[in-house]
């Protein structure tokens, strides 16, 4: 059945009013104005609804409504007709009649039929009305968007137009000019070293090895070759992963975008410096072959340990020229750039392995090295030396660059600054002076090969007076001061005896020093910890049980105290490090850096915290200084307590394993720590200016030496610094 | 399709008789935005690029045309008349440097538009009019080269095939039958030799499409030109009755001119400089005006009560229609309250809830024509 109302009247206008007021009224309807026509529309749609407009004169239309009697015996029919006219029609059958008399009344004729209709119109009529709505909104949708694409088209004409028009000229390429370095002093005014952009050492690229180009393309930009300087796919790829991981896992920069940004843009992340770099990209693509950009690009590259462009990285990681290098150092140079000092060997060597044997496995993925090459390569140690020039405090002005490069990055290398440090040449001499007797005493004991790390600090500022990442920063510039995390044993344990002060524990409490065993909890587990010499004192006040730096006691106290809060006490001090909540941190096993250790001590001598501070200030090249401030923080001990934690570690020196320090002859306070199998040895102490701090120790955790304590070990070397 | 740039163009139409003629085009056309206020008398350079549907209205006095530019609707008018001096070279190059729309035949120039009234003041004559009464002028032999002429110089020719134009078409005359189905067919052919699909539309349903979309174009429209009143009465834009009287703005010169010993020309200038019949008449021109407005407005409400009440086609409607006026003659103040008067002295079939002005009368009709063509041309 259709849907569709058939309306006949021979009247024009009559018929044209009535479909017109079902039309506008979302009922569809058919007019015919010929028995022909009508007749053919009934026979084919069946209608449920037919309107008839017999005003005329129903007798003359009696002979076609008989014609069509058959077929609209079903339908309802609307007669608009006279009334005296019905019962002509109800004799040829059509029963389902409604008549409208004259003059005709187009909304009583729409009130029937949707009355007739009932539901299918509502339903109709609801969908006209939500098809007329629909369509108002959409036309204001379309209208909207073709403004604001419209908006978009000409703000991103514009933009680009901008970007473009300030771009540098690539014509310039060639003759890039070197940066101006920054000179590093101590804050007495010696120059330790100039921060700076190596003297490149230019390469052409057919002399580079073909293994080194091959690793630089399997890990930076596998389709190198294939793309004009945009690699779409490797963008909408890392792009995807990006979304996918949630962070920045992959970066979609091709070899000739890393060109365009190293060489004429900021590091800056902004959509403009993309724009830019793009452009810049396709620009070199049509200057310069595939090849010239590659060797550009290496003869340019960042490597960290101030090695810029392949010759001079292969000559400081490697002490040898990039013509010589094999697979495993091409892909440990091909490694390094992406993150410098993320992935630096003399740095972090984990990961900067790691890293190397993943330019491996794409170097053999792409079929640039077979698999017994691989294997080789594989086996191949990554260096540890590194062979640059020399310089002054290496190892304190290592720290410095990592301090600044976070915060100036490359200009540190390019805009000349000058950067006064808080090193005290003459303290640093005395320091590296220090531990270099302490380290030839140890040879004079038969130890060799074991490393030392000083640091001291003024108690005042915060700033770093002398710092010793190690016994030769040329041969190993691992810095032990602040990189190396070891275990501080005893030397934490003033740590535990501050927060049980902060509880209300005085220096007189009695502690039980016996031998007490510990279930760990959740393991069928026990741990005994025991004292020194296996020596026992049954009960000691808590100042002794530091002085002599009882184990059994210390534990005892740290089980009254709450290892909990043992631990808060050590964040609240400035370490960082993960204590773990177990008593054997208690005891120092949790490991943290020197540096965290002796701001901590520096806390105990003012009761303030103190961040370390290595820069005094920084003078640009428009003479501007930029002074820093000073690193003391809040207080986070009282006074009273500060006064009982002092006068406890007084007694370390006066009456405990400090006693070797009592010949500087004046009030120093400080701890010793030694480790389970003597592998660490330490000593921290201050007087009223300087916190100093050392470790001894091996790179691979073996244990000094018998009896090498903090005592023996550390302590004389922190006692020669603080001479004088 | 283009409205031509007739300041600069020299384009060739085709003569009535088959001559190719070298028609000149430079004149002074009116050209309104309908989205402001009209002036009349201001003449605005046309700026060409209007695109789309065309509507267009072929009165007694004027010839204007509706098309649609971006959001709004430009509107193009001449005046529908024409004057003509004998040719001679001299002559010839005088309107071709005056930019005088002209074309020339039988050894006659022929000045058409605004020019012509121009040179019928100046030569102390009446400018010839190619519609009389609202229907083609069978008097003047060359009524159909005019408007083919005066038409032509607002549109180049359809861009797609079949591109819509409505025309207006008037009404059967009540008071005096004559063939529309003449005039109509005449527009038609010469429309659909310009390559177009031509729509007729009657005058008052125009005024109707114009003006009452607000109303669901239900109302009465009534277009007031010089030549003749054109009445529909629509019924969702279904015209239920159309019809015209042939009595309008020139009737009323005429008859006031014929009244007081003044020439027609100067009563219609009387009357189109500010005429308000809200106020008492200040002189014996005046006073005639307000006689022959009152006797034209009472025609025509009778012609509606006439028509309407002897009409079995009136649906019965449940509420009251408005009735709009448009055209030149309806422009002086007062002529809505005039109109009001009279239709208050008679009773007709249906309610009627007010009476309202066109927004720009002079346009009323093109706008309605556009808006014709542009729902021919959505249903394609």
């Amino acid at each position: 059945m259709s849907s569709s109302v058939v309306v006949y009247s021979p009247d024009d206008i009559r018929g044209r009013i009535v479909s017109k007021i079902l039309r506008v009224n979302g009922i569809k309807s058919l007019l015919f104005s010929s028995h022909f026509e009508v007749k053919e529309a009934i026979v084919r749609n069946s209608p449920a609804l037919i309107i008839l407009d017999l005003k005329k004169n129903v007798s003359s239309e009696l002979n076609f409504l008989e014609t069509i009697s058959y077929e609209l015996s079903e339908a309802t029919i609307i007669a608009l007709a006279d009334t005296s006219s019905v019962h002509v029609l109800e004799n040829l059958g059509l029963t389902n009649l409604l008549c409208v008399s004259d003059p005709l009344d187009p909304e009583l004729v729409l009130s029937m039929v949707k009355d007739t209709l009932a539901g299918e119109f509502s339903i109709r009529a609801y969908i006209h009305i939500l098809q007329k709505a629909l369509s108002k909104f959409l036309r204001l949708v379309i209208r909207s968007i073709k403004i604001i694409i419209l908006l978009i088209i000409g703000l991103l004409g514009g933009y680009m137009y901008w970007c473009v028009s300030t771009l540098p000229a690539t014509e310039n390429l060639d003759e890039y000019s070197p940066y101006e370095s920054s000179k590093i002093f101590s804050y007495d005014n010696v120059l330790l070293t100039e921060f700076y952009v190596e003297r490149r050492t230019f390469i052409p690229h057919e002399k580079i090895p073909k293994h080194v180009i091959n690793a630089f393309i399997a890990v930076e930009d596998m389709r190198y070759y294939k793309h004009h300087g945009i690699d779409i796919i490797r963008t909408i790829g890392a792009l995807f992963r990006n979304i996918k991981e949630g962070a920045f896992v992959q970066g979609g920069s091709t070899i000739t975008q890393q060109l365009a940004k190293m060489l004429f843009l900021k590091p800056e992340k902004t959509i403009t410096r993309k724009i830019k770099e793009i452009v810049l990209s396709l620009q070199i693509e049509k200057k310069y072959t595939k090849d010239e950009i590659l060797g550009l690009y290496l003869n340019k590259a960042y490597f960290g340990a101030r090695a810029y462009g392949i010759e001079a990285a292969s000559q400081a990681y490697f002490g040898k020229s990039a013509e010589k290098i094999g697979i495993s150092g091409a892909a440990l140079l091909a490694a390094l750039p992406k993150a410098p000092s993320k992935y630096s060997p003399f740095k972090n060597h984990g990961e900067s392995l790691n890293r190397r044997n993943y330019v491996l496995k794409r170097m053999l993925v792409a079929g640039f090295i077979n698999e017994k090459e691989y294997h080789e390569a594989l086996s191949d140690p990554i260096p540890i030396k590194y062979h640059g020039r020399k310089h002054k405090a290496p190892y304190y002005v290592d720290y410095c660059r990592t301090v600044l490069e976070k915060k100036y990055g490359d200009r540190l290398y390019t805009s000349g600054l000058k950067i006064y440090t808080t090193l005290d040449y003459k303290d640093q001499l005395k320091a590296e002076g220090a531990v270099r007797k302490g380290i030839e005493k140890l040879k004079k004991r038969g130890i060799e090969e074991v490393q030392a790390a000083f640091l001291a600090v003024d108690l005042k500022t915060g700033r770093i007076k002398a710092m010793v990442g190690g016994t030769n920063f040329w041969d190993s510039q691992f810095n032990r001061v602040t990189q190396a995390m070891r275990q501080p044993g005893s030397a934490f344990k003033p740590i535990v005896y501050l927060a049980a002060l902060k509880k209300g524990f005085r220096v007189d409490d009695i502690l039980e020093d016996q031998e007490v065993t510990y279930v760990v909890k959740g393991r069928d587990k026990t741990w005994t910890p025991h004292n020194y010499r296996e020596i026992y004192h049954g009960t000691v006040t808590l100042k002794k049980a530091l002085a002599l730096s009882l184990n059994a006691a210390t534990v005892n106290l740290a089980k009254k105290v709450k290892i909990k809060n043992v631990i808060e006490t050590a964040e609240t001090l400035g370490i960082r490090s993960k204590i773990h909540p177990f008593y054997p941190s208690a005891l120092g096993a949790s490991e943290l850096s020197l540096m965290e250790l002796v701001y901590a001590f520096a806390a105990f001598a003012r009761g303030n915290r103190i961040e370390p501070m290595c820069i005094d200030r920084i003078i640009d090249r428009e003479k501007l200084a930029l002074v820093e401030p000073s690193g003391v923080r809040e207080k986070v001990i009282d006074n009273k307590v500060l006064a009982n934690l002092k006068r406890m570690l007084r007694a370390v020196i006066l009456n405990g394993t400090g006693k070797k320090a009592r010949s500087l002859g004046r009030k120093v306070y400080g701890k010793t720590g030694t480790t389970n199998d003597y592998a660490d040895a330490w000593f921290i102490g201050f007087d009223d200016e300087t916190v100093a701090g050392v470790w001894v120790g091996r790179d691979n955790r073996m244990p000094i030496g018998e009896n090498e304590t903090g005592s023996s070990a550390a302590l004389p070397i922190w006692i020669e610094y603080m001479k004088n | 399709m283009k409205i031509k740039n007739f300041f600069k163009s020299k384009p060739s139409v085709q003569a009535p008789d088959g001559k190719d003629n070298e028609v000149e085009f430079k004149a002074k056309d009116e050209v309104l935005d309908l989205a402001d206020t009209p002036k009349p008398n201001k003449k605005k350079k046309t700026e060409g690029a209007l695109k789309g549907p065309i509507g267009l209205d072929i009165g007694t006095a004027n010839i204007v045309v509706a098309q649609n530019r971006g959001k709004d609707i430009r509107a193009l008018r001449q005046l529908n008349a024409f004057f003509t001096v004998p040719y001679s070279n001299i002559t010839k190059r005088t309107l071709l440097r005056d930019e005088v729309i002209f074309f020339e035949k039988d050894k006659k120039l022929y000045v058409l538009g605004y020019s012509a009234e121009d040179f019928a003041n100046t030569f102390g004559g009446n400018t010839r009019k190619p519609i009389e009464s609202g229907l083609l002028n069978p008097k003047e032999n060359e009524s159909i080269s005019v408007i083919r002429v005066i038409i032509s110089r607002f549109i180049q020719g359809p861009q797609t095939k079949n591109e819509k134009i409505c025309f207006s078409v008037p009404g059967e005359p009540l008071d005096r039958p004559a063939s529309v189905v003449f005039h109509e067919s005449i527009i038609r052919m010469h429309l659909k030799s310009l390559g177009y699909s031509p729509i007729p539309i009657n005058e008052g349903l125009a005024v109707i499409l114009s003006e009452l979309s607000s109303k669901n174009f239900t109302g009465i429209g009534i277009s007031m030109g010089g030549g003749m009143c054109n009445v529909c009465f629509a019924y969702l834009s279904v015209p239920v009755i159309t019809y015209s009287i042939q009595k309008g703005g020139d009737y009323i010169d005429r008859m006031v001119g014929s009244s007081i010993g003044e020439s027609p020309t100067k009563v219609k200038e009387i009357k189109e400089q500010g005429l308000d019949l809200t106020v008492e008449p200040k002189d014996r021109i005046e006073i005639g005006l307000h006689v022959f407005y009152d006797d034209l407005f009472s025609g025509l409400v009778k012609s509606l009560q006439q028509v309407l009440g002897s009409s079995d086609n009136i649906p019965r409607l449940s509420m009251a229609v408005p009735v709009v006026l448009s055209g030149g003659t309806v422009i002086p103040r007062g002529s809505r309250e005039r109109f009001e008067k009279a239709l208050s002295n008679v009773r007709l079939p249906i309610r009627i809830s007010d009476i309202i002005i066109a927004q720009k009368p002079l346009y009323a009709t093109a706008k309605g024509a556009l808006t014709m063509a542009m729902t021919e041309e959505k249903e394609i």
